[in-house]
């Protein structure tokens, strides 16, 4: 590898001369790599990927729970697509589950439960891919969370947040699409739902959701080979158009850093792609791909075959969604039951508010937030150095009251469950909710606020205690004192985080000292 | 140093994956090799689906008579007929008494002998009115047909007990309950009987043949699913997965991120 990059980049010579070069002999590895560049020239856009400089601080992995879960998801993905029928044919159900032993189900159920029971580690996987789904989705939120709290959405990141907040809705959407897939009882019910929050869109929605459908629900059966192109096909290729777009800016804008020693708006510090942090984060793949295949195998995780094969007239109580769309169903099951009726027309208000408006509104503001962060503060300087949390209190409270709004309405998805749990009336868990989606919020966001002055006022905060040496006296008494710090150990010596918009000034004048071994710094 | 050695990462890595691997797989593999057995109650020799029984000893009646005396008396009245505090159970037919005696629901609850006394003294009360059942349910789910019982079971009581019969809130403070620890004879009863809020099924709705496939189905499958793939999370479905998800998947991952990178 040694010789690659630099030697072989200017030299576009010999078809002929593959094993020697300048020389020398070449490796079989080498002679390969020179081969492909004489012909594509990756040297150079290769050094660049492997001089990419990581910042070695832990939420920056987040990112990468979220990319390893995709991958995660195709692979088990692609062997679900193996045995999987998309087809709403009726089929009689001959297996290895008993109770459904001549049963007349869908092809899509009766595959479903085929590989549950009958095709080896069929179960396994199919568990893996649902479990990755939820974590995948889980990784975006935390890894969202970490960009809105840090500020790193800021100019020149707008894009990149753009993006990513679309990854988000569509995983959202795919992770929907493949849940009903199944075609069980439980996933009928929530088809049957977006039915009729399709059906709620004032004037197109009776036509939408037809064309949709194949027809008035359940339509004509089309709707699972529709669903079935667009989870196995359309929606993870763009998906990943969409992660390899991400990854590219970030490469070409290179990572944000926190504030600290030697860090300065004009350089990034941490490891290098090649060698440290490629050997960092294979590891972590294997972590990702371990904890997935051990709640694969280990937990269960919708066991269709209890709930049996789709009827449209049959339903079943406590039928809740996904976790992640769960804020969704939990706005829907608080609405206040509000319809218009006029021009011949009904609108269900009920339905069309938080079934269609709401996540369309969400959706908008979280794609405007640099925006409207820059209206607000009229900050449109470009940033590199993240904020902490605590320094921007208003932003912060804002997102903490977002999230405990979202949390409130995921909660609000198991009304009946919490009911049942706490042995309260249904209604009054139900109003409950009205109120507290209101108050929650309001009360976090205040708090947040509060708690962050308070914080960024502290002086010295997050300094280290020193370890206590005991001693003993020759008459027998005890006393301690602080031990002397430890080499590498000069937590003291770090500026206690600056305030955002000065931290230019500040930071260029200090710290151009020495860093870490392995640690290095690049300009931008 | 805090970080960890990275040259010990990628190893720990594989190694941590194959053994993770090895054990999922050994555990769902297994599963495909097992063929379901679903479990029948053995417990009826008599070959219509419901054998109602309806006549009871003079002996049973005088055990009764002193059990609900004892036990009973001071709200329902010495011979059951009622008082401010406590319906009028005459007529109620034995398998009204003997449910609401044997799950629990009136005080004493365990031996189901008692309740079966019980009933029969309440019985010889008064006739059974006729939209009552005349006699308690002994169940045949040996010929039932669970494939039926579960068609039924999804039309008829999956609306308020769940699909997994785990019971749930319904509106305005009632509850559905589970239908994890019913006997068969409990189960026809409610069927038959409609205790509470839920309604009766009577003859006319579902046939004895139908109420036996439905028993069959909650003490068979209800009572014991098949709960290949690890940890069953309680059948009350994605709220409890997204907790594991989001607490065991993402939490676990993030310490995982925590001890791999820099925390300063
Ligand atoms: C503490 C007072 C009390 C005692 C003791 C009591 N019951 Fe009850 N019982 C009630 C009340 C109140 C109801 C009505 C409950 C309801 O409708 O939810 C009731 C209802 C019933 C019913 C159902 C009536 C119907 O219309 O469906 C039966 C059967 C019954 N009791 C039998 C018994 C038997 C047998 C005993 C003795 C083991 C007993 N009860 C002891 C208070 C009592
Ligand atoms: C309208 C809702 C509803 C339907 C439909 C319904 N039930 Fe119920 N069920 C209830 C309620 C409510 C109770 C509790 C009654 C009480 O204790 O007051 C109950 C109680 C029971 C019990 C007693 C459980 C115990 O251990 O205490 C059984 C068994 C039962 N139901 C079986 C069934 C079966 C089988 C069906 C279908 C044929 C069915 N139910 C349909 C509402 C319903
Ligand atoms: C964005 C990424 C994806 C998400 C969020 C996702 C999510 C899901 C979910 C939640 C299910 C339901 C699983 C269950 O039955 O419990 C599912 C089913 C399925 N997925 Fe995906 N998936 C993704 C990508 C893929 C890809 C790339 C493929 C194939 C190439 C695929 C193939 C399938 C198939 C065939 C099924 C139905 C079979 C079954 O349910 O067992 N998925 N998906």
């Amino acid at each position: 590898m040694s010789t690659m990059p630099e030697t072989s980049a200017g030299t576009a010579s010999g078809n002929g001369a593959v094993a020697v070069r300048n020389g020398r002999k070449q490796s079989p590895l080498d002679a390969g790599l020179t081969w492909l560049d004489d012909r594509l020239g990756v040297a150079k856009g290769g050094r660049t990927f492997l001089d990419k400089i990581f910042p070695d601080h832990w939420s920056f992995l987040l990112g990468e729970i979220a990319l390893y879960s995709f991958v995660v998801l195709v692979a088990t993905g692609v062997f679900l697509t193996l045995y999987f029928v998309p087809s709403a044919a009726q089929v009689v159900y001959h297996g290895r589950y008993k109770p459904l032993d001549g049963v007349k189900m869908s092809a899509a159920y009766a595959s479903t439960v085929h590989i549950s029971f009958g095709v080896r580690s069929g179960l396994v996987i199919r568990q893996m891919h649902h479990w990755a789904a939820d974590v995948f989705i889980g990784a975006i939120a935390v890894h969202m969370c970490r960009i809105f709290f840090t500020g790193a959405f800021r100019k020149p990141r707008e894009l990149n947040w753009i993006i990513g907040v679309t990854l988000l809705f569509l995983a959202i959407v795919n992770g929907f699409l493949g849940y009903s897939l199944p075609d069980d009882l439980i996933s009928g019910t929530g088809l049957r739902i977006a039915y009729s929050i399709i059906l709620s869109i004032p004037l197109v929605g009776s036509y939408l959701a037809e064309f949709v459908f194949g027809g008035v629900f359940p339509g004509n059966g089309d709707i699972i080979q529709r669903m079935f192109i667009l989870h196995v096909l359309i929606i993870p290729v763009i998906i990943a158009g969409l992660i390899g777009a991400h990854l590219a800016l970030l490469v070409k804008q290179k990572h944000t850093q926190f504030p600290g020693k030697g860090r300065t708006e004009q350089n990034v510090v941490g490891s290098p792609m090649f060698p440290t942090f490629m050997a960092k984060t294979t590891g972590f793949f294997f972590m990702v791909a371990g904890v997935l295949w051990l709640l694969g195998g280990l937990a269960q995780i919708n066991p269709i075959w209890q709930f049996g094969p789709y009827i449209p007239y049959k339903v079943s109580y406590a039928v809740q969604p996904d976790w992640y769309m769960g804020w969704l169903d939990g706005a829907l099951r608080i609405m206040p039951s509000w319809e218009f009726a006029g021009f011949g027309h009904t609108i269900p208000f009920e339905v069309f508010l938080p079934g269609v408006l709401f996540p369309g509104l969400t959706a908008t503001l979280f794609v405007l937030w640099p925006f409207i962060e820059q209206k607000l503060t009229g900050d449109r300087a470009e940033h590199h150095l993240l904020d902490r949390p605590r320094d921007r209190p208003r932003r912060t409270a804002i997102g903490a009251a977002a999230l405990s709004f979202y949390f409130v309405l995921f909660c609000a998805s198991s009304t009946d469950l919490l009911a049942n749990f706490f042995g309260i009336s249904l209604n009054i868990v139900l109003w409950s909710f009205r109120f507290l989606v209101i108050i929650v919020p309001i009360v976090v966001g205040l708090f947040t606020y509060r708690i962050c002055l308070d914080m960024a006022g502290a002086p010295r905060v997050g300094k280290r205690k020193r370890a206590m040496v005991v001693l003993r006296t020759p008459e027998g008494e005890y006393y301690t004192v602080e031990s002397e710090p430890r080499p590498g150990e000069g937590h003291e010596e770090l500026e206690p985080a600056p305030v955002p918009d000065f931290i230019e000034g500040i930071a260029e004048g200090n710290g151009a000292g020495e860093t870490e071994p392995g640690v290095r710094r690049v300009g931008r | 140093m805090r970080r960890p050695h990275l040259r010990s990462l990628l190893p720990a890595g594989v190694v941590a994956l194959a053994a993770v691997g090895g054990l999922a797989f050994s555990l769902t593999a297994g599963a495909v090799g097992r063929s379901t057995s679903v479990q029948t109650a053995a417990d009826s020799l008599t070959p219509p689906p419901i054998h109602y029984v309806t006549h009871f000893t003079t002996g049973q009646v005088k055990e009764g008579e002193v059990l609900f005396e004892a036990n009973c008396s001071t709200c329902h009245g010495t011979r059951a007929e009622g008082s401010a505090v406590a319906p009028d159970l005459q007529g109620l037919g034995p398998a009204t008494v003997d449910f609401w005696v044997s799950t629990g629901r009136m005080p004493l609850a365990d031996s189901s002998a008692q309740a079966t006394d019980i009933a029969a003294f309440v019985a010889s009360l008064a006739p059974t009115a006729p939209s009552y059942p005349d006699g308690i349910p002994y169940v045949n789910t040996k010929d039932a047909n669970l494939q039926l019982g579960m068609r039924l079971f999804v039309l008829n009581c999956a609306a308020c007990h769940t699909i997994t019969g785990a019971g749930d809130a319904l509106a305005d403070g009632a509850y559905a309950p589970s239908l994890h620890r019913a006997t068969s004879t409990q189960v026809a009863e409610a069927i038959r009987t409609g205790p509470g809020n839920m309604p009766v099924f009577g003859p006319g709705t579902l046939s004895n043949r139908q109420v036996a496939d439905i028993v069959a189905y909650v003490t068979g499958v209800i009572q014991h699913p098949d709960d290949r793939g690890g940890l069953g999370l309680g059948g009350i479905g994605p709220v409890a997965e997204g907790f594991v998800a989001l607490l065991f998947g993402v939490g676990g991952l993030m310490v995982v991120a925590f001890w791999l990178g820099e925390r300063a």
